[in-house]
């Protein structure tokens, strides 16, 4: 019976003395540093598994709270681990309004015109810095799939050789935005209807040449949608473009667009 | 004067099948005037031009239409006389879209050249500004303008000036021809050149396998005075790149990311040197070039002489039209030319030859894993690792390839070429090089907004 | 002769997590880059020479005269976990460079079984104080090649196009297995005491 009081003594004596000295140490010693850098490790699963890439935990929670490194890469901890770091960043805070990409283009297999054979690698920035795929379309979605390939949420699919979005995964991270070699991608907010499905600011013939559907600046939609004073549309070359900032809604720019190019939600159910 | 041979080797480079032979024979043939030029704002390397004229604007040939848009850009001027009928973006032979001038033109012989300068008597502030006047660019390929090459900053002195006639792209036979043909222009514009860098060394730089223009530049520079050599260079792919050039000839070699001014030489195609002489001594700003139609799709190999915008449909018109089963129609050569889909597409300042493919020269492949040979470390002039930036890109890791040196590749393709997986190593290159540079102007326009505020 | 010989054994030929499979949590985890593995390798070489050093005399002049060996797991432990955190202060106040190199490293090794283990084996083995340390000086330095070999290899394949089932730790633990098979061929290369 001794004994084991022996052992709780000498265990509970060395125990003391580490938690005195670090109590000491603490209280003289301590370094004072970003309280968020706490707080996100907190926020973290703790597993210390380095999944992310950093050495544990803290390593990943000085990365976000310097900023070098991107939220979301804990898988451990998922989707809700990723809002409450965002929550104690303040990232999220300054988006009010909900965004969704857009793929503007609408250039599926049927309605683009290919203009050869492309054999080389079959990736976006690769077909983009060659020969521009097969599509003759210099302008819209290539429909080798970097988006869809960097998505955190798998939004993106290649649907008859196009790029469309469902809505529902979206979050608006940008992610695609940046992939894109040919800037077709934008975030639009979610409650925009109609958009725009091209990107080729050439004249009609030229766009007619590659597209059976692309927007051949004919100023219809604009006319449909209340004039120029409606500040619905803006023009880029002999592209239309939606004024997000001020979108229409009225369905009969859809019905009266000639190349209907312009269509009333654009994005899909992905199935996912 | 003498001729010496090359002693310099450079690490790596490839043999080609070169095939010069389909239009080597063929002397320099003028193209009628085609009813419609295309005439880009952005035929050189750099900004574009500003465009001076509108759509109904009556021109020259000859005349001012596009004016150099900053420091690294060229003049462009209407390649022949005619009414503009509009103004618009038009794809260019690399895939880009730049505003170009689309002349209607007419048969007349009335020119609005400048006025002719004697280069004896001519200042050499005069002659450069001549040079910057005509919209003179690197014909070579990559279309640096020359009066930024012929003007180096002051802490800068050129001691080489290097012609490079080496030609090495496969199947082209421009430059050979202008060398056999038109040797007494480019001796004027050497002469013009070396005025204007204070009396440089010259090296006239030839491949071995040109023997014709060897002699010809011998007979042509026999009584030149000063330090003139003709340089024998070993017949190696890409032998014509300036920084491999610069080693063949001088054994310099040129520092990562910089210019040959900064080891001294100065690097100019022949071409462009018979065109400063034009421009000096003609007042002749640079509206037409030799451009070789050629390739076993064609049916009658030429090397044209064509002015700046013309169509690629005219040029293959000329050269006795398409044959039915081409593959493949390339923006200059094999090796490093760019895949065209449209015969709309129009020629410019660099636009050195059009090759045209059959089937039977079209290499199908399909590429398949890295098997580690190091075929293409071997092959690689610039001393990279093809195979790891490959690899690299592949999984999207950029930040790897950049490590490795991607953006020093001269995309020559001698790694595609020589791999026995065929795997397409120089597109990756490509690629990782694209999504740097795209990556630079990402962080530019960041700090530019931070800056602003 | 006997210190050369403790020191190839413990890099070489029974090597902590290649032969003895100690220390695997951060020799899988911490492997995915080189410069993270270097660090950690630092960290692990500090920690446990620290502990061999501090546990040997805590065992001979505390536990042992009070015949308490029998629980000597449980204070190691407490111990380790004590110390480290007590560096991790100390080294972040009076020494930040070399904490910002190590410090991120520190907590994630404080109890690893590494440190531990090579407490134990002293413990086991009977040596005197200074071969202690000495072996587990040696056996983090075993233990840091073969984390920067490992990470190498590891940069290297994430370049690789494995089939979709070998992707991220199916080929670590495969290359790890490997790894372990040709440090084997280092076995009798000496006679290790132990």
């Amino acid at each position: 019976m001794v004994a084991i009081w022996i052992a709780v003594g000498v265990v509970a004596a060395v125990g003391a003395v580490a938690a005195l000295a670090l109590g000491i140490a603490d209280k003289y010693l301590s370094v004072q540093e970003d309280p968020r850098i706490g707080l996100v490790t907190a926020a973290l699963p703790g597993a210390n598994c380095g999944g992310c890439g950093f050495p544990g935990c803290d390593g990943y929670a000085r990365a976000l709270v310097a900023g070098t490194a991107a939220n979301g890469a804990c898988a451990a901890g998922g989707a809700a681990c990723a809002e409450a770091v965002s929550k104690i960043l303040g990232v999220a805070a300054s988006a009010t309004e909900r965004r969704v990409a857009v793929v503007h283009c609408c250039g599926t297999r049927s309605n683009a015109i290919r203009v050869g054979d492309y054999n080389g690698i079959a990736d976006c920035a690769s077909a983009a810095a060659v020969a521009g795929g097969d599509k003759g379309c210099r302008f819209g979605c290539l429909g080798y799939g970097a988006c869809a390939n960097v998505c955190p949420k798998h939004a993106i699919s290649i649907v008859d050789g196009l790029a469309k979005v469902d809505k529902r995964l979206c979050i608006g991270c940008g992610k695609c935005v940046n992939v894109c070699p040919r800037k077709v991608i934008e975030l639009v907010p979610a409650k925009a209807t109609l958009h725009v499905l091209c990107n080729n600011p050439l004249r009609g013939p030229e766009v007619r040449k590659v597209c059976k559907v692309g927007c051949m600046g004919c100023h219809l939609c604009e006319k449909n949608s209340g004039g120029k004073e409606a500040g619905h549309f803006t023009f880029d070359g002999f592209l239309a473009k939606v004024n997000y900032e001020n979108f229409p809604t009225d369905a009969v720019i859809v019905e009266k667009c000639p190349a209907k190019c312009i269509v009333e939600d654009a994005h899909f159910e992905s199935g996912h | 004067m003498k001729t010496v041979k090359s002693s310099f080797k450079f690490h790596g480079g490839v043999h080609p099948e070169y095939h010069k032979d389909l239009a080597r024979d063929k002397a320099i043939e003028a193209i009628p005037l085609p009813g419609t030029l295309v005439i880009s704002m952005s035929q050189h390397l750099g900004a574009p031009a500003k465009c001076l004229v509108k759509a109904g604007d009556k021109v020259v040939k000859g005349q001012l239409i596009g004016e150099k848009g900053g420091f690294i850009s060229a003049n462009v001027h209407a390649s022949a006389c005619g009414t503009v009928k509009s103004v618009e973006l038009k794809q260019g032979a690399a895939g880009g879209y730049a505003n170009a001038v689309v002349l209607e033109t007419e048969a007349s012989d009335e020119t609005a050249y400048m006025p002719p300068l004697d280069w004896k008597t001519a200042t050499r502030e005069e002659l450069l500004k001549r040079v910057d006047e005509a919209g003179i660019c690197g014909m070579g390929g990559a279309g640096f303008p020359s009066s930024v090459k012929l003007n180096p900053p002051p802490d800068k002195h050129c001691e080489y000036l290097i012609l490079n006639g080496a030609e090495c792209e496969p199947y082209l036979t421009a430059d050979f021809r202008m060398m056999l043909e038109h040797a007494d222009r480019i001796r004027t514009g050497v002469e013009i050149m070396r005025k204007v860098l204070n009396g440089p060394a010259v090296r006239i730089a030839i491949e071995a396998n040109k023997p014709e223009a060897i002699a010809a530049m011998e007979t042509a520079f026999k009584d030149i005075e000063g330090n003139v050599e003709i340089v024998i260079l070993p017949v190696l792919y890409p032998q014509g790149s300036e920084k491999h050039q610069i080693y063949a000839t001088v054994k310099r070699i040129v520092p990562e990311g910089g210019l040959p001014i900064a080891v001294g030489c100065v690097v100019e195609n022949v071409g462009t040197v018979a065109a400063i002489a034009d421009a000096v001594t003609l007042g002749k700003p640079l509206i037409e070039r030799v451009t070789t139609v050629t390739g076993d799709g064609v049916n009658e190999p030429k090397n044209v002489l064509a002015p700046c915008g013309t169509r690629y449909e005219d040029m293959v018109a000329f050269a006795g039209g398409a044959k039915e089963n081409v593959r493949k129609v390339l923006s200059g050569g094999p090796m490093m030319g760019f895949n065209v889909a449209d015969l709309g597409i129009s020629t410019t300042k660099t636009t050195s030859g059009l090759t045209l493919l059959t089937e039977k020269s079209v290499f199908q492949y399909s590429s398949h894993a890295c098997i580690n040979c190091g075929t293409c470390l071997r092959a690689c002039p610039m001393n990279l690792n093809p195979a790891a930036i490959s690899c690299a890109v592949e999984s999207d890791d950029i930040a790897d390839a950049e490590k490795r040196g991607v953006m020093n590749c001269i995309e020559c393709g001698a790694c595609s070429f020589s791999c026995p997986a065929y795997r397409d190593i120089t597109q990756n290159c490509r690629r990782a090089k694209a999504a740097i540079r795209a990556r630079i102007a990402r962080e530019k326009a960041a700090a530019a907004a931070k800056a602003k505020g | 002769m006997r210190y050369i010989v403790v020191i190839i054994g413990a890099v070489l030929v029974n090597n902590f997590v290649l032969s003895r499979f100690l220390g695997c949590c951060p020799f899988l985890g911490v492997s995915k880059k080189t410069e993270t593995a270097v660090g950690m390798s630092g960290a692990v070489v500090f920690v446990m020479t620290i502990a061999a050093a501090v546990t040997w005399p805590l065992d001979h002049y505390l536990l042992q005269p009070l015949g308490l060996g029998y629980i000597h797991t449980l204070v190691f432990i407490l111990v380790i976990a004590a110390l480290v955190q007590f560096i991790d202060i100390a080294m972040k106040r009076f020494l930040p460079p070399l904490h910002a190199a190590l410090g991120i490293f520190l907590p994630l090794i404080t109890t690893n079984c590494a440190v531990l283990g090579v407490a134990e084996l002293n413990l086991k083995n009977g040596t005197p104080f200074l071969e202690s340390v000495l072996f587990a000086f040696a056996a983090a330095i075993g233990f840091g090649f073969a984390l920067v070999i490992f990470s190498g290899i590891r940069e290297k394949l994430a370049h690789a196009d494995p089939p979709r089932c070998f992707r991220g730790v199916a080929l670590a633990l495969v290359t790890a297995g490997l790894l372990s098979l040709a440090f084997m061929g280092f076995s009798g290369l000496v006679k290790t005491p132990y």
